[in-house]
């Protein structure tokens, strides 16, 4: 089987650690970036914010809409953030309803059979 | 009985061939419920998650895909190219969705119409259509499920590419909400009741025994009917009759339906094979044991 990476909200993150249970530690969020700091960034995810460790060659831009597929794991300022594999710019957030994303991470968690393996 | 029986064929049009050719069209729908029809009238586009296109069975090999038990013929997914490798008579996509990843072929079909701009040297004459799918960008995939060796992979009717995300989100909910309602059943019915509503469940699990299956066909198949059909489905299995089963004129009257509406849903219920015609044409039982 493939890898899957599901799709997630902040409040899901510390279920996805690597020291759970689950066998998936990467996963997909959604969030616009609210601040870049070099290695580091944050998105805002709803009411919510991710830090994100950034790779050599992410380039996230400031206030757009990013769709992040990384690692659940440890900040070194404690906490839990994701490390970026990769992202997706999906433009201006306004074109986005972010309540719509909140229902389909409810959806995809709770119909398991057709989106994720246990 | 042997009235019931020439009717019993000839509702199915079957025709001549005698006994054996008659009593072997009503044998087929029963070993394969939906195998006949999904090849030539199921016409439905899925939308899927690519695991639903992983896990798909096969009833028996050759056979059509089915996912939660339904046939699914053509199917249309969203996700994200992995890689592109253009061959002389396909391009091959790799599409993850977060649920899985699959190979997507399409076929270089050089006098299609859908690749409109073939005439151009500006871009060495490759094939330039808009909607062009990106790498890593997101495409959306219509296509039929299918396998070489043990490979399986989606024949792509058109790959295009994906720019609103919230087309993304509404895929997922479809396909949930496709998937609800081939295991839950229709949204605002009543779950079927008593024997139905096992079997419907069970369907998955069920082996092609013929008592199982039609059991499972009732549950399957009325989704797929008019609402009148269901309506008179539904009264011959719960209305107490004898085994003559129930007669147009009483379903129509039980039903407060006009009479050319029940024969109607009739002729639907008896293609479908799940009623068969008793004493006479208009004499109609569920085909259960």
């Amino acid at each position: 089987m493939s890898l899957q990476t599901p799709r997630v909200l902040p409040a899901h993150l510390h279920a996805f650690h690597t020291s759970s249970s689950t066998k998936h530690h990467t996963v997909r969020i959604l969030g616009t970036v609210s601040a870049l700091r070099g290695d580091t960034a944050t998105i805002t995810c709803g009411a919510d914010e991710v830090t994100l460790i950034l790779k050599p060659d992410s380039h996230l831009q400031m206030g757009k809409l990013v769709e992040i597929i990384g690692k659940v794991t440890d900040l070194n300022e404690g906490g839990i953030g994701i490390r970026v594999l990769g992202s997706t710019d999906w433009g201006n957030p306004a074109d986005c309803d972010y309540k719509i994303y909140e229902q389909v991470v409810n959806a995809t968690h709770k119909l398991k059979p057709i989106f994720y393996d246990e | 009985m042997d009235s019931g029986y020439s009717n019993y064929n000839n509702s199915y049009g079957g025709g001549g061939g005698g006994g054996g050719g008659g009593g072997f069209m009503p044998g087929e729908m029963n070993n394969s419920p939906s195998g006949g029809k999904g090849d030539y009238n199921n016409a439905t586009l899925r939308p899927i998650t690519i695991k639903q296109a992983l896990d798909a069975t096969q009833p028996y090999p050759e056979a059509g895909y089915q996912i939660d038990s339904a046939e699914a013929a053509s199917v249309c997914f969203i996700g994200q190219v992995r890689n592109i490798s253009s061959q002389s008579t396909n391009v091959t996509y790799k599409i993850d969705d977060g649920t899985g990843e699959i190979e997507v072929k399409q076929w270089i079909d050089s006098s299609a119409a859908g690749t409109d701009n073939m005439d151009t040297d500006e871009n060495g004459g490759k094939p330039v259509a808009k909607n062009q799918p990106e790498l890593n960008g997101y495409a959306k995939v219509f296509g039929k499920l299918k396998s070489f060796g043990n490979k399986r992979f989606v024949g792509a009717h058109c790959v295009r590419a994906v720019s609103n995300i919230n087309e993304v989100h509404v895929h997922l909910l479809e396909a949930a909400a496709v998937h609800l309602f081939f295991t839950k059943g229709p949204v605002g019915e009543a779950a079927p009741a008593g024997a139905g509503g096992a079997s419907a469940g069970g369907a998955g699990d069920a082996s092609m025994g013929g008592v199982d299956d039609y059991g499972a066909e009732g549950g399957r198949a009325l989704p797929a009917m008019s609402p009148v059909a269901r309506r008179v489905y539904n009264l011959l299995r719960t209305e107490p009759q004898s085994n003559e089963g129930l007669h147009a004129q009483l379903i129509a009257a039980k039903l407060s339906l006009p009479m050319p509406d029940v024969a109607r849903a009739g002729d639907e219920l008896l293609t479908a094979g799940v009623i068969f015609s008793t004493v006479d044409e208009q004499t109609w039982a569920i085909l259960e044991y």
